[in-house]
């Protein structure tokens, strides 16, 4: 039997529960999860899809660090499984907590190609080479779990502040060979809440499940709009 | 207290320990700074018997300790400083664990020699 000690929110107010859960070999913190709502408390909410750490639904802070709660075995965390809601979100319920900011934010960034000679009625390949995909592919193996943004001290102190998932999606689609549009997304990440806002404590990249490098993208958006904003002066 | 977060640094990484650190540090020599500034006000003191007697103070064996304790503030600020720049415009940021290393081996190494200077100095 393990010890789920879980900090709820009733819309009201905050409170700390406790469940136990009887476990076996291989056992995910998210079964543990679904075994206390089916068997135990059906009104414990929490948020869940695919199961295999590709949608990003599950990240939660177990233990005091934020992860994904299907890729987390409960034999790697202990007899003891202390979850909270991600920090710097709002709190709906439970583990549940408010994603549509942190989803305008990634969508204010133009996470797109952006390219004007799209035409659909003559479609045309778009070639690349293996080494122009190695300078983003790292970047796109964000899933949007929120779990760089919970631990930023910039998103901390300010919610407008972009966070790192939305600037890392920039980097990746400004260093996209295909991508025609990183004049667009440059004036976006200059401005003060985004790159510049960034104290570089790179908990983002040590936190992400994906591996993802934030840290890395927005140190590399911050070079490219600093040499940006030179060019501009010199009118080069 | 949002701001409270720049201190955190349970549960977290040795990135953020270096974060909590340059902020804390950063602190205390503004701190500094300004009595350090206060201190200078003496000197329109032409005799300059207010400047040397406020130096008689300070620099004496019973002081040492907070000045060795402000230099270990001073020389982490600015190595830990000078490893944010280096990776802020993007460079060797996937050594990031060897360079913070590195740059705390430097912290301490500096910080003994010029304890140790100053202890000669005030007569040890």
């Amino acid at each position: 039997m393990v010890e789920f000690r879980i900090r709820r929110f009733n819309g009201d107010e905050t409170y700390w529960e406790s469940f136990e859960v009887p476990t076996r070999r291989g056992m995910t913190v998210l079964e543990g999860l679904y075994y206390i709502k089916e068997n135990i408390d059906s009104s414990l909410t929490f948020r869940a899809s695919c199961r295999m750490g590709i949608c990003g639904s599950c990240a939660v802070k177990i233990n005091g660090r934020p992860k994904l709660a299907c890729e987390t075995q409960i034999a790697s965390v202990g007899n003891k499984i202390i979850l909270e809601p991600l920090d710097n979100f709002t709190v709906l319920k439970d583990l549940v907590t408010e994603f549509e900011g942190f989803f305008a934010k990634h969508k204010a960034v133009k996470p797109y190609l952006i390219r004007s000679d799209v035409s659909y009625e003559e479609p045309k390949e778009l070639i690349q080479t293996p080494s122009e995909l190695r300078n983003y592919y790292i970047f796109t193996l964000c899933i949007k779990c929120g779990a760089c943004y919970s631990v930023c001290p910039a998103a901390a102190t300010r919610d407008d502040c972009l966070g790192p998932a939305a600037m890392m999606a920039a980097y990746r689609f400004c260093a996209d060979s295909r991508d025609r549009g990183e004049d667009a997304r440059i004036s976006i990440a200059s401005k003060d809440l985004a790159v510049w806002r960034c104290h570089l404590a790179m908990e983002c990249s040590e936190v992400c499940p994906k591996k993802a490098e934030p840290a890395k993208a927005i140190q590399l958006l911050r070079r490219k709009t600093a040499v940006n904003a030179i060019k501009s002066i010199l009118r080069w | 207290m949002p701001i409270l977060d720049w201190f955190k640094f349970t549960n977290r990484s040795v990135y953020s320990l270096a974060f909590a650190i340059q902020r804390i540090t950063g602190i205390i020599l503004l701190f500094y700074l300004c009595l350090h500034l206060i201190f200078l006000t003496s000197l329109t003191d032409r005799t300059g018997e207010t400047y040397e007697s406020l130096i008689a103070v300070t620099v004496s064996k019973q002081f040492l300790l907070f000045d060795i304790l402000l230099v270990l503030c001073g020389v982490s600020h600015g190595i830990n400083g000078l490893r944010v720049i280096v990776h802020e415009f993007g460079f060797v940021y996937e050594y990031r664990k060897v360079v913070i290393g590195f740059a705390f081996f430097l912290v301490i190494v500096a910080w003994l020699y010029a304890s140790y200077v100053m202890y000669c100095l005030v007569g040890g």
